[in-house]
């Protein structure tokens, strides 16, 4: 390009960036998606067709993080359609910051298609529906095929226990040898996982949770786990985070044989390429089982959308058809594994569905760090468990110190719910349930 | 005879011996600080598997993947992020030179009444840390209907930065003002007086501004992300960002990719600050200790 034709170029962008694009004459939606390159192409794409459909434009925002959504608030502008975790739900609802999804829903034939826990799981503690996931998860144990047979060692079945994985990984385990060959671990469990493992155990964490509380079944499991890196059947902990290597990758080049991982995880399931099966989490003789199910949030509707009719109809488009969310699992009329078996046709026979099909049969739940805790003591709570939590993983402290040091966090909570609901502005009804959930709690005694 | 020298050891032996150990220990502590560079460089030449084989190697086997680089290319409109970007950082350093160095002429060289105490408060103005006028500056961008545009992010130059008003103030100081008088005599106006004597003579520490503004502009994340909101007018950084949240938000993790990246993004900065290398230096010994 010539200098001459340069300047021209360099006027129009910048008198195109200076001008707002608003469209007249249709109705228009924006949406928080997320910053993801791919997602907004697809979406890009597919959102004419909606548009020449529904005469709604959806406009896309693309921004992760929350201090621009909160500058947007403040300034009236926020976007129709964000994500919202479930500790910044609670309190955009509780300041009627986002809609109750019942009032633009009636009549609407999306909520039955959902599966009643997706509706439970955006559901806050006035019975207010504000949030409607569109994705979710599971867990599972990932295995190299091809090590349990060098090892002579049978798949794992839906039925193995704790003690079987812990035979089986003591079996595939091998140090490193003098001549320079690598050595390997039988497993590698995630401390974001435990808790998954807690639930299998018989923990039980009921939601919403304004102290924190370790139960025995916990406790026990805590120890277990800790015992699997003292044994050397497990790598440290530690020494993984050092290397900042991704978990598949420790499959992939044999580091570990087994892997407690996400179920579906697509950064897994595309970069493995050796042979791999995936199996339900093991179970503890005598519990009922409970497998871990988790949701990462969900799309909210902002209670200063333009067109909160508009911004539904956006919503539903968004979980339902746009292709870059789908199969989704919130959904009870799709075959969600089945869709993710069409796209990676490896799932066949790896035990995908399986596992799938198990925790939505005994489902578990979402892990208490997302939801159990309350959404009002949950930063609190962390702020305090996670550095104790981080040193029992370390093996600098023993679980009992953890327990010890409950009574202590809980007394601080204690104080700062006190605070909270005296100077929050909250909603009638949020406010209401929050003090009775504080009574509840200090009927129970001194900690 | 010097004590050194009776010694046994020249004079010139025993500077060079100390200048040798000052540069080695410079080499060492600049060496460190290009480690994170020179991974990143090598990352975006090997592939997606050997970038975690233990021990890390700086040199890849075979050939290197120069593919990362157009793969980045066509990952994200890099085309027009980098024009978009261009345009940004083209007018913020163009407003900003100006307004800057006319205010820090004010300050430095005419002399009206409350002079210090308004230069006293444009510094103190530093003060205020982004998060605290972010809300705001936000509120009042949305009013104007500024938001979504590139107005945000290039009108506040026009008013120029405490920062460097104050460097270029310092560094004005230096000159000496017997230039203006004598143009004063020969019937320049304060405007000519600005254009023809002080800034030709202030070129180190203009380029020094230039310099940072360009820096600042061109990496800035948080501004584009707070006041863009349409992905046709994200800058590279928001567009790095979007490519970051591909790679790693789904699929499998491409760092490499990533690397080349960020190595195209900012290769720009690394050519600026090498052109202006030399008058960036004389900007901050001058600016810095003289002023």
């Amino acid at each position: 390009m010539t200098h001459g034709a340069a300047w021209p170029v360099a006027a129009a962008i910048l008198l195109s960036g200076c001008i707002s694009t608003e469209r007249k004459g249709l109705k228009e939606v924006e949406y928080n998606c997320p910053a993801n390159a791919l997602e907004i192409e697809v979406l890009q794409k597919e959102i004419k067709q909606f548009e020449s459909d529904s005469g709604i434009r959806i406009k896309l925002n693309p921004f992760s993080g929350q201090d621009k959504l909160y500058a947007m608030m403040a300034a009236g502008k926020a976007p129709d359609i964000f994500y919202t975790n479930s500790t910044m739900r609670d309190r955009l609802a509780a300041e009627d910051r986002i809609l109750d999804l019942r009032t633009v829903s009636t009549g609407d034939s999306l909520p039955g298609r959902l599966w009643p826990h997706v509706i439970q799981n955006g559901t806050s503690v006035d019975g207010g529906w504000y949030s409607l996931g569109n994705w979710e998860f599971t867990c599972g144990v990932y295995y190299r095929k091809d090590l349990f047979s060098e090892a002579g060692l049978g798949a794992p079945d839906s039925s193995w226990t704790w003690n079987d994985m812990v035979s089986l990984a003591r079996k595939l385990t091998r140090p490193p040898g003098n001549d320079g060959s690598k050595g390997r671990y039988g497993i590698f469990i995630g401390s974001h996982f435990v808790e998954a493992l807690e639930l299998m155990n018989g923990a039980k964490l009921p939601r919403e949770m304004l102290l924190v509380s370790i139960p025995a079944e916990s406790a026990d499991l805590y120890r277990r786990y800790i015992a699997l890196m003292d044994e050397g059947i497990m790598p440290d902990l530690l020494r993984i985070q050092a290397m900042g290597m991704q978990p598949a990758q420790l499959l992939q080049n044999g580091k570990v044989a087994m892997l407690v991982e996400s179920v579906p995880n697509q950064s897994l399931i595309e970069s493995m390429t050796k042979p791999w099966g995936v199996a339900p989490l093991p179970r503890f003789p005598g519990k009922t089982p409970a497998y871990f199910r988790s949701a990462s949030g969900g799309l909210s509707i902002s209670s200063s959308a333009r067109d909160p009719e508009a911004a539904w109809r956006a919503l539903k488009w968004i979980v339902t058809v746009a292709s870059t969310y789908q199969p989704t699992p919130v959904l009870r009329d799709v075959d969600f594994a089945g869709g993710w078996e069409k796209r990676y046709p490896q799932l066949r026979g790896s035990g995908f569905r399986r596992v799938w099909d198990l925790s939505l049969e005994h489902n578990g739940g979402d892990p208490r760090f997302f939801v159990r805790f309350s959404s009002w003591t949950s930063g609190p709570i962390l702020e305090r468990l996670q550095p104790l939590l981080d040193q029992v993983w370390a093996r600098r402290i023993p679980v009992d110190s953890l327990i010890a040091a409950l009574p202590a966090i809980n007394r601080d909570i204690r104080r700062e719910i006190g605070v909270m609901s005296e100077t929050m502005k909250l909603k009638p009804g949020f406010r209401r349930k929050i003090e009775e959930a504080i009574e509840e709690v200090n009927d129970q005694g001194p900690l | 005879m010097r004590p050194a020298e009776r010694q046994g050891f020249p004079l010139v032996a025993r500077l060079s011996l100390r200048f040798a150990g000052t540069y080695a220990a410079l080499m060492i502590l600049g060496g460190l600080f290009l480690i994170p560079l020179l991974w990143m460089l090598s990352v975006s030449l090997q592939d997606a598997q050997s970038m975690f084989a233990l021990p890390f190697r700086w040199i890849p086997p075979g050939r290197p993947r120069w593919e990362n680089y157009s793969a980045a290319l066509s990952a994200v409109p890099f085309g027009r992020y980098l024009l978009n970007t261009s345009v940004i950082t083209a007018s913020v350093l163009g407003f900003t030179l100006l307004s800057c160095t006319l205010v820090a002429y004010g300050f430095s060289r005419v002399r009206f009444p409350g002079r210090d105490f308004l230069f006293a408060l444009c510094v103190s103005t530093m003060m205020l840390p982004g998060q605290v006028t972010m809300i705001p500056l936000y509120m009042a961008y949305a009013r104007l209907g500024w938001v979504d545009t590139y107005l945000p992010l290039i009108v506040p130059s026009v008013f120029g930065s405490p920062f460097y008003i104050f460097l270029l103030r310092q560094f004005f100081l230096t000159i000496p003002r017997e230039y203006d008088e004598a143009a004063l005599l020969d019937g320049a106006g304060r405007l000519r007086i600005y254009w023809s004597i002080v800034l030709p003579q202030a070129r180190p520490a203009i380029a020094t501004v230039a310099l940072f503004c360009f820096i600042g502009t061109w990496n800035d994340f948080f501004g584009p992300l707070i006041y863009l909101n349409s992905p046709e007018k994200a800058t590279l950084t928001l567009g790095l960002n979007m490519l970051k949240s591909q790679v790693i938000g789904s699929g499998s993790v491409q760092w490499h990719i990533l690397m080349a990246a960020s190595v195209l993004v900012m290769l720009p900065n690394i050519l600026v600050f090498f052109l202006a290398q030399k008058q960036f230096i004389r900007g901050i010994k001058i600016g810095g200790l003289r002023g």
